[in-house]
């Protein structure tokens, strides 16, 4: 493939046009609006016929159903209004190059009762009011909520399905139970989460069938499949696909209808004439290949329109779009069909679009968990699938309007390829570095050789691992082929530690309750072997529940949540005639984050020095210590905080690296040993989002001198405040099996931004990451803000709108954050590159 | 009894006359309301609040629309039963039981410390739900969305009355 040569890699006179900069004065300043159209949609549809009644729900069903919400929701071409803060309502110019939306509304909340919205239910009349990320929602769409849409669904949604299930399997083992014990542990918050409830999402579409070939012509191959085979279930899976694609198609010949409309009406001929264009194009794409670099645009667009009507959007992603869009943008360029600025301009409107909505959270999660965004990953660069250097323009096209846009969503991830990717030129790596300067916090960078290393130790192909792109957070996936929801389990595995040293109980939940296995007082361990082997039986106890409900899960989907449109733009189903759910996939996978790493491995190394080798106190001491939250062990609690006296992970400390590294192997063990509802296998990461400040909320103290309350560390990061010297920092992590970390990891650094010395800071920069790198990181993402920055955001959130930051996995607003959370980002460790050297800081106080 | 009267005739009124009731019903219930939401809360307070919703369900047609073709048992207790009702929806009445054995099934139990931990759970007023949650204050078994849908009630009932 020719390439088109880019020669300013970083354009200097390039800046916002007009049109992207309005529409970005328009994202910042609109609050999210809950929309009411796809559950009122699919709700008259499902009683309409007949599906409340029907167990388990067909595939066609389910298929016609979505048609159905394609084909009668309203198609938007230009939003006209938003709401603001206060929620007063502002007037929107909206001139996009790309109609349609996920939701009705400009900044939409999309619900869907077939999950978990029916949280959302007793805050209806309040949300609008609520401190903390609050959505605009008008009193007939509360009542139409309460009267019309949740009650038909409360017996219906996935979790509820899931105990109902659980309850008739238990029954006929004779066994009677109002409760499930996994959905029990679920539901207490501090063993695991399992995210099946609310959606499986956390995967990337193939897109380039829909680019290269139209769906009318995947239509056609469904319908010649159809008539092929006598199988009746495959049959059916045939004809849900081409009624999905009929309701895309349709719903991108209505934008065209209403594109076309409104440029009747439109009187500034310039605009009249985008919107004739927008018909055009809407008209021919998705339905038949796309021929220009909009047209692709558009294909992945409506496309992204359709799922996001399927499955809430938690972490599904865009895959590599500088590989997918590189011919038509290269042509185009050729053919001077389009400019490197028209095609920043699409990129940065398309960016837009695709943050056009937000979870919905009510407010406890929002409080725990909140500000995050959809977790949207785009993935650039790297290798491609003969191992070759797929850098391109459009690789810096995308970096370019990254910079220039500054946003939440999409997330984006860089892969890089020591030995291939600046083998021509020092720059690639360099520009990557330079954007996360200039933006505070993105992209997050991917080793190829770690991460194409540790796929394919799990048994994917060499060509499919170095096609992998980015899922949700940090989770490498082969791009459009491998279902592997990456975020099905979130562990906190602070909660084995704790079950451990109270032998099976648990402070949160009660002490007089035994939650799990008895296995032995510590008090009684003569060795901290002993210990060790009392964690690994609570930790596989753990595992064994997590991944139980997640299979269960996994069948409630597969009885009643088939995804017929995410099906059609997969690798595998069309195949194998069966949908995603069902195991359609090329490569079928389930994957586990684990929240608190550094804090149980920093414990254990506690735990073995101060009470088994140097007997400093007794167990039973150590135990009172951290039932009175170090209470009048101030002594002990510095001792344990000092990596001087006791081994912390991340200083090259044989001591903590050995448990680190013993933790890492026994995760990937007992989770890579379980089997998922599709036959394939788990796999393990580490990176948190925002979960290590939510668990830490709820969490005691620990072992390794933390506090009740206070955070847990972020991903695969040693401990703040404990790891003076960055290099010794990185050598750690660096150091961990990268075959045990397939499910990807998150590695939160923060450097204090360049203080004059630019150039200088950049250099240390580079060499920070390549150094990382060659001794087999896998990834890294940075904050690029001073402390001094974020206090004052703290102070005059006002001021700071824009404030982007890295939080374990994915960008954010730091003003969207949830106090605890932008606490956990103001006390990580900051190092000054010149020096390498960590900032000593006081921690700000546990937010009330 | 005279509840279940005034909902029998309410469906005649007009709206305005459903205005005119809910006004009365705040005048009644505003103080002790506003005590039972503060931080003085008595055991009462689940009582008083289910009181409250009977009579809502009695006098306005449009709260009352929240329990049409509505069929649920529900149970309160703390830990220490020393507060134990139960509920039940069912044909669009509302029937309070003084004890959780009184009821033949429910589809959610709510155990909880103290009627402050049932409040911050049931209204979750700025971050109570969260100190609920992390005191573990409240235990809820069986199905979810029944919950939420009565903490949507209560928080319907609290907005339909004018003065608190």
């Amino acid at each position: 493939m020719a390439q088109i040569p880019l020669n300013d890699l970083s354009p200097k006179d390039c800046d916002l046009t007009e049109r992207v900069s309005d529409l970005r004065k328009n994202y910042f300043r609109a609050v999210p609006e809950i929309c009411i159209e796809r559950p009122s949609l699919i709700t008259c549809y499902h009683e309409s016929h007949g599906l409340f009644s029907k167990k388990p729900i067909s595939i066609l069903d389910k298929a016609k159903a979505y048609r159905y919400v394609l084909e009668k929701r309203t198609a938007i071409v230009n939003h006209t209004r938003a709401y603001e803060k206060g929620m007063k309502p502002f007037k929107v110019k909206e001139k996009t190059l790309f109609a349609g939306s996920t939701t009705s509304k400009f900044k939409g909340v999309p619900l869907f009762p077939e999950f978990l919205s029916l949280t959302l239910w007793p805050e209806l009349w309040t949300i609008s009011k609520r401190e903390s990320n609050p959505y605009h929602i008008k009193k007939s769409e509360v009542k139409k909520l309460n009267y019309n849409i949740f009650p038909r669904w409360m017996r219906y949604n996935i979790l509820e399905l899931a105990r109902e299930r659980s309850i008739e399997e238990k029954r006929k083992s004779g066994r009677q139970e109002k409760d499930p014990p996994d959905i029990k542990l679920l539901e207490r918050l501090v063993f695991f989460l399992t995210s099946k409830a609310n959606c499986i999402s956390h995967t990337i579409p193939d897109f380039s069938r829909a680019i290269e070939d139209g769906l009318r012509e995947i239509i056609n191959k469904a319908d010649k499949k159809k008539d092929k085979t006598s199988d009746g279930s495959e049959k059916e899976f045939y004809g849900a696909i081409s009624e999905v694609l009929e309701g895309i198609i349709s719903y991108s010949k209505n934008l065209a209808k209403e594109a076309r409309a409104l440029a009747r009406k439109e009187k500034d001929p310039a605009r009249k004439k985008e919107l004739l264009n927008i018909a055009d194009i809407n008209d021919r794409v998705p339905e038949l290949p796309a021929r220009t670099f909009y047209e692709g645009l558009t294909t992945i667009w409506i496309c992204w329109i359709a799922l996001h009507l399927e499955n809430p959007n938690i972490g599904l992603s865009l895959g590599r779009l500088d590989q997918l869009l590189y011919g038509l943008f290269s042509e185009d360029i050729k053919n001077k069909k389009i400019s490197i600025q028209d095609a920043i301009e699409m990129i940065c409107c398309l960016w837009l679009k695709i943050g056009d909505h937000v979870p919905a959270l009510p407010d406890a999660s929002e409080q725990l968990f909140g500000g995050s965004g959809s977790n949207q990953a785009i993935t650039i660069g790297g290798v491609n699938k003969e191992g070759k250097d797929a850098v391109n323009d459009l690789t810096y096209v995308m970096l370019q309007a990254t910079e220039l846009m500054k946003l939440r969503d999409p997330n984006l991830n860089a892969r890089y390829h020591p030995r291939v990717n600046d083998k021509k030129n020092k720059k690639y790596l360099r520009r990557l570095c330079e954007v996360n300067i200039n933006t505070g916090a993105t992209p997050a960078i991917h080793n190829d050789m770690a991460v194409i290393k540790a796929l394919t130790a799990k048994g994917e192909s060499l060509e499919h691992a170095m096609d992998y792109g980015v899922i949700g957070c940090v989770e490498p996936g082969s791009n459009g082929r491998f279902y592997g929801h990456s975020g099905a389990i979130l562990l906190n595995l602070t909660s084995a530690l704790e079950l451990t040293l109270f032998n099976g109980r648990h402070r949160h939940t009660g002490m007089n309750t035994i939650i799990s296995k008895e296995t032995g007082d510590p008090i009684t361990f003569k060795t901290f072997n002993e210990f060790k082997a009392a964690f690994e039986e609570q930790t596989r106890w753990l595992i064994e529940h997590a991944t139980g409900l997640n299979n269960l899960l996994g069948r409630i989907h597969q009885d009643f949540y088939p995804t017929p449109i995410l099906s059609a733009l997969f690798e595998g189903p069309m195949d194998k005639g069966k949908d995603l759910v069902q195991g359609g996939a090329v490569i079928n996978s389930s994957g586990a984050a684990i929240i608190g790493l550094a804090d149980v491995a920093d414990s254990l190394s506690a735990i073995q020095k101060v009470v088994f080798e140097d007997r400093i106190i007794p167990f039973s001491e150590l135990l009172h210590a951290l039932e009175t939250d170090f209470e009048g062990y101030e002594y002990l609690r510095k001792r344990l905080m000092n990596p001087d006296k006791t081994p912390k992970y991340g200083n090259e400390c044989q001591a903590a690296d050995s448990n680190v590294l013993w933790l890492v192997k026994l995760l990937d063990s007992a989770f890579g040993k379980k089997k998922n509802y599709r036959c394939g296998h788990y796999r393990v990461g580490y990176w948190t989002m925002t979960n290590h400040a939510g668990f830490g909320r709820l969490m005691k103290a620990l072992p390794n001198g933390r506090k009740a309350r206070e955070n847990f560390t972020s991903g695969i990061t040693p401990v703040s405040g404990v790891t003076p010297d960055l290099s010794k920092a990185l050598n750690s992590v660096a150091r961990l099996p990268t075959e045990c970390l397939s499910n990807g990891v998150a590695l939160n650094l923060k450097y204090t931004p360049h203080d004059g010395n630019r150039a200088s800071m950049l250099k240390n920069f580079v060499a920070s990451v390549k150094g990382y790198f060659d001794k087999g990181g896998m990834e890294i993402q940075f904050n690029v803000t001073d402390r001094k920055k974020f206090l004052n955001a703290l102070d005059r959130p006002e001021d700071y709108l824009e404030l982007l930051v890295r939080v374990s996995g994915y960008t954010a607003y730091f003003k969207d954050l949830n106090p605890q959370m932008q606490k956990e980002i103001i006390d990580r460790t900051e190092y000054e590159l010149s020096t390498g050297r960590a900032i000593p800081y006081d921690p700000i106080p546990l937010p009330g | 009894m005279a509840y279940r009267v005034a909902r029998s005739i309410s469906g005649c009124f007009p709206a305005f006359l459903t205005d005119v009731f809910w006004t009365w019903l705040a005048r009644l219930f505003n103080r002790r309301l506003k005590k039972e939401l503060s931080a003085n809360a008595t055991d009462k307070f689940l009582e008083f609040l289910l009181r409250g919703m009977d009579r809502g369900f009695s006098i306005s047609k449009g709260y009352r629309k929240n329990i049409e073709d509505f069929k649920a048992g529900y149970v309160f207790r703390t830990a220490d039963k020393r507060v134990s009702t139960a509920v039940s929806f069912k044909d669009s009445d509302m029937k309070v039981y003084e004890d959780e054995d009184e009821i033949e099934d429910w589809d959610v139990r709510v155990t909880f410390k103290d009627s402050a931990a049932l409040i911050s759970f049931l209204f979750s007023k700025n971050q109570d739900i969260i100190n609920s949650l992390l005191a573990n204050e409240v235990e809820v078994d069986g199905n979810l969305n029944y919950i939420y849908k009565f903490g949507f009630m209560a928080r319907d009932l609290v907005r339909r009355l004018p003065f608190v």
